[in-house]
């Protein structure tokens, strides 16, 4: 196992430097000057060109981007131009928001998603089915920003039971569950979507198949036919679909941090962008493109988890 | 699988110890939305945008202060300064500084040590983006611990206004910037009301009331200013109790809803930004006077006002702001004639029209303006290309030259001397090093305007602007559009203490005397 996981790590590599290298030239292709942000608009044009020889960015594009890899390699991910605080600290800041955002939704999408896609499989074109089918059109309909502002109208300012300002005012753990709520429901709809289907397929498929046929013709009840026969080939799917959703969890949970003000990488990623704040959104790329490897080898190893063939090989 | 779910328990439980907040102070805290991802400054002498003023405003304080509410020069009041003589020849200033006024975070008493450094520092373009402002000082000194004595190159009549608590103004502990080095931009240390206290990245600054007040403790116990850039999200929190304090939007509709509610006061103050259309002589057609002269007369100031709302927008009177020293409203501008703009293109040989491409930022109050602008040209047959891209796009494609038309909207120090050296004098020029943002190539001017810099006496230094925006307006650098107004709301149960009619910081100043029930 180790060695699996180790293996995956370094083949991970040349994928970083490819990223690593895309967004490098990304960021500097795009028109854009850091020093308007960091200057404001009334300084004069030698400030600014002062300001960009101290920072280096009058270098030619090839020697900053050999600075840039050569720092990378050392383990250093800078700081950033308009702050001037690590990269680091910025995203120890916002990395266990995420995270814990992360975790939430995927809870909901399989915590919800995989109970509704077997009962609605077994219950085909029946209430259950309907429900599902409603559930996942409108998970992949709703654009996060819409079903985020209306979850903050119904549950925010109209019940009051959660903030608008998903951002926990103090570090207490209810005050900070209760600011998850509404944001890991918004993004964890989407998944709720993708596993009911996923699930729902695949169970339809598997009830079909010879070996379910055999063990109910040996009598076991059916819970346990649904449930622990059928249900395990069913689960290979699912956990592809979420390994993929942790990849693009950062795209998605980008809507949902600005509608609910709640740091994460996404927001920062945004912010740095909008900022050309070239070190800050290389950082946090270095640190997306990681935290995907490691989403990808968690995959890897819950396929492994829920199919012990997959080790085998 | 159960030791990753004991992972995933531990990290969520690991979650609050990294996120710790210290300790709330003692008494309320005032709740402030803002309309911004982030701030980028908080050093004064750097800090620009919309979103860091406001903060800077409620940490530091000047020789003289801006009356709380209020964006006149006519109004200064003693501040850090107790009194202050000028010579006969306006040429020396000498401020007499109040005594055990104390920094924040233990950095001790405010000296006139405090006071020079910080002057040399505003004056000093390496630590200054309002350097240029201070270029009439030849010498600050300080003769004892609480005097401080400014030689002028020449009198400045407004020079006041230039150690007000604003910009560079403003008086900074010099120990503090000497032991924070770089950090100090996002660790101010000042005298003011309230200090600082922690900063988020992306989330929120928060302030703690100074006990040892020069004007006595704060009635507030701190401030948390929460950077929420959604405008949805924003005023859901406001509508919802979490905030007490709102920045508004430019928006006719958005201050009819919040003024109907029983409970909200919606306050909208001056300083207006004026948006002017600015004209790039340099390219062609424009270089024709008859050319921008047509596009003068075809734009209606009154359209856009009627459009943006009259209780938000206001017309330009002149192409530098409103209420500023040295502002003619009664400045000539180009009177609103179709049959005048057609006739004035065809004199120019372009009978059937012109097309001009303007490079324009996505930002939707800037946007929109821009849009009618756009439907008015096309009715005189002239044809408005928008090239639309974000905003920080846009700031450093005007600055490249690459826009025949610049849509520009801002408010300056109160002086016409800021308006014009940064928009109209030739050295202004984007392109050249000298580089502000004279947009235009503007240099009908100049004359006038650097006359006007040193000038002693205020009437005639008066005089010059005046004739300097003759014949900007006469040459047509720009045409003024429109003056958009600040828009904030509050809960009635906040009490600032003072008449919110203006925000020199362009937001609310908190002080000692603000309350909330």
């Amino acid at each position: 196992m180790l060695q699996f996981i180790l293996k995956r790590f370094l083949l991970a590599i040349p994928t970083l430097v490819a990223v690593l290298t895309v967004v490098f030239v990304l960021v500097r292709v795009v028109p854009g000057d850091p020093t308007i942000v960091i200057l404001g608009d009334q300084a004069s044009a030698s400030a600014r060109a002062d300001l960009r020889a101290k920072l280096g960015l009058d270098q030619p594009i090839v020697v900053q981007y050999l600075s840039f890899m050569g720092q990378i390699a050392t383990g250093d991910i800078g700081r950033s131009l308009t702050t001037n605080r690590p990269v680091l600290e910025d995203v120890a800041h916002v990395l266990p928001y995420t995270i814990e955002l992360t975790l939430a939704a995927v809870a909901i999408g399989v915590g919800v998603g995989v109970p509704l896609g077997v009962v609605a499989a077994r219950r085909r074109d029946g209430f259950a089915d309907w429900i599902a089918r409603i559930v996942s059109l409108a998970g992949v309909s709703f654009p996060a920003f819409v079903s985020g502002i209306l979850l903050l109208i119904a549950f925010a300012v109209q019940l009051r039971w959660f903030p608008v300002i998903s951002t926990p005012r103090t570090g207490g753990i209810l005050d900070r569950l209760g600011a998850l709520v509404l944001p890991a429901l918004n993004l964890g709809l989407l998944m709720v979507a993708y596993v009911t289907r996923v699930t729902r397929s695949g169970m339809l498929k598997a009830l079909g198949e010879d070996y379910v046929r055999t063990a109910r013709a040996k009598g076991m009840p059916a819970r346990i036919v649904v449930w622990r026969h059928a249900l395990r080939n069913v689960l290979v799917p699912v956990v592809t679909v979420v390994g993929l959703y942790l990849g693009v969890l950062i795209g998605n949970a980008v809507l949902t941090e600005i509608v609910f003000n709640r740091p994460g990488l996404g927001k920062l990623i945004v912010t740095a962008l909008t900022q050309r704040d070239y070190s800050l959104l290389q950082g946090l790329m270095v640190v997306s493109a990681f935290a995907i490897v490691v989403a990808n080898v968690l995959t890897d190893i819950a396929y492994g988890l829920v199919d012990p063939r997959v080790l085998a090989q | 699988m159960r030791r990753f779910l004991f992972a995933a328990a531990a990290l969520l439980a690991a979650g609050p110890a990294l996120a710790q907040t210290p300790k709330a102070p003692d008494g309320k805290t005032l709740t402030i939305g803002m309309a911004a991802a982030d701030v980028s400054q908080l050093d004064p002498f750097r800090a620009t945008s919309t979103q860091d003023k406001p903060v800077v405003s409620w940490i530091f304080n000047g020789l003289v202060r801006f009356k709380p509410g209020s964006t006149s020069l006519e109004t200064l009041e003693p501040d850090l300064a107790e009194s202050w003589t000028r010579s006969e020849d306006g040429r020396t200033w000498t401020f007499a500084l109040r005594k055990g006024v104390k920094f924040h975070g233990g950095y001790g008493e405010m000296t006139a040590d405090d006071v020079v450094f910080s002057l040399k520092r505003a004056a000093d373009p390496k630590t200054s983006s309002f350097s240029t402002d201070y270029a009439a000082f030849d010498a600050i000194e300080a003769v004892d611990p609480s005097t401080v004595r400014i030689t002028l190159k020449h009198p400045v009549p407004s020079l006041l206004g230039l150690v007000a608590n604003y910009h560079g103004g403003n008086v900074l502990s010099r120990k503090a910037v000497e032991a924070l080095g770089n950090d100090f931009r996002l660790k101010p240390i000042g005298t003011g009301p309230f200090a600082f206290a922690e900063y988020k990245p992306n989330e929120s600054v928060r302030l703690v009331a100074n006990p040892d007040y020069f004007r006595g403790t704060p009635k507030l116990g701190g401030i948390l200013y929460r950077l929420i850039p959604a405008d949805a999200a924003r005023d859901l929190a406001f509508t919802s109790g979490e905030l007490d304090i709102v920045y508004g939007r430019q928006d006719q509709r958005w201050a009819e809803r919040f003024g109907r509610e029983a409970d909200v006061t919606v306050d909208i103050v001056r300083p207006a930004e004026l948006a002017l259309l600015h004209l790039n002589i340099s390219h062609k057609p424009l270089d024709d006077v008859r050319v921008r002269r047509a596009i003068a007369h075809a734009i209606s100031q009154a359209q856009i006002v009627q459009f943006k709302g009259a209780s938000v927008t206001e017309p330009a009177v002149s192409i530098i702001p409103k209420g500023y020293l040295g502002t003619d409203d009664k400045a000539p501008l180009p009177a609103y004639d179709l049959a005048r703009a057609k006739a004035l293109l065809a004199e120019a040989g372009h009978p059937n029209g012109i097309t001009i491409t303007a490079i324009q930022t996505s930002l939707p109050t800037m946007l929109t303006a821009m849009q009618i602008v756009q439907g008015q040209l096309k009715k005189a047959g002239i044809e408005l290309k928008l090239d639309v891209v974000d905003h920080q796009t846009f700031h450093a494609q005007i600055r490249k030259d690459l826009s025949d038309a610049v849509y520009y909207a801002a408010a300056r120090f109160p002086v016409a001397d800021t308006y014009l050296t940064q928009f109209f004098d030739s050295a202004s020029t984007v392109g050249t090093p000298t580089a502000v943002t004279n947009f235009s190539h503007c240099n009908a001017a100049d004359a006038e305007i650097r006359k006007a810099r040193t000038e002693p006496d205020p009437e005639k230094q008066k005089a010059l602007w005046k004739d300097a925006q003759v014949k900007i307006i006469e040459q047509v650098c720009a045409v003024p559009l429109s003056e958009g107004l600040q828009v904030w709301a509050h809960r009635k149960t906040v009490d600032y203490g003072y008449d919110f009619k203006g925000a020199i910081h362009l937001g609310p100043v908190i002080t000692e005397a603000t309350d909330k029930k």
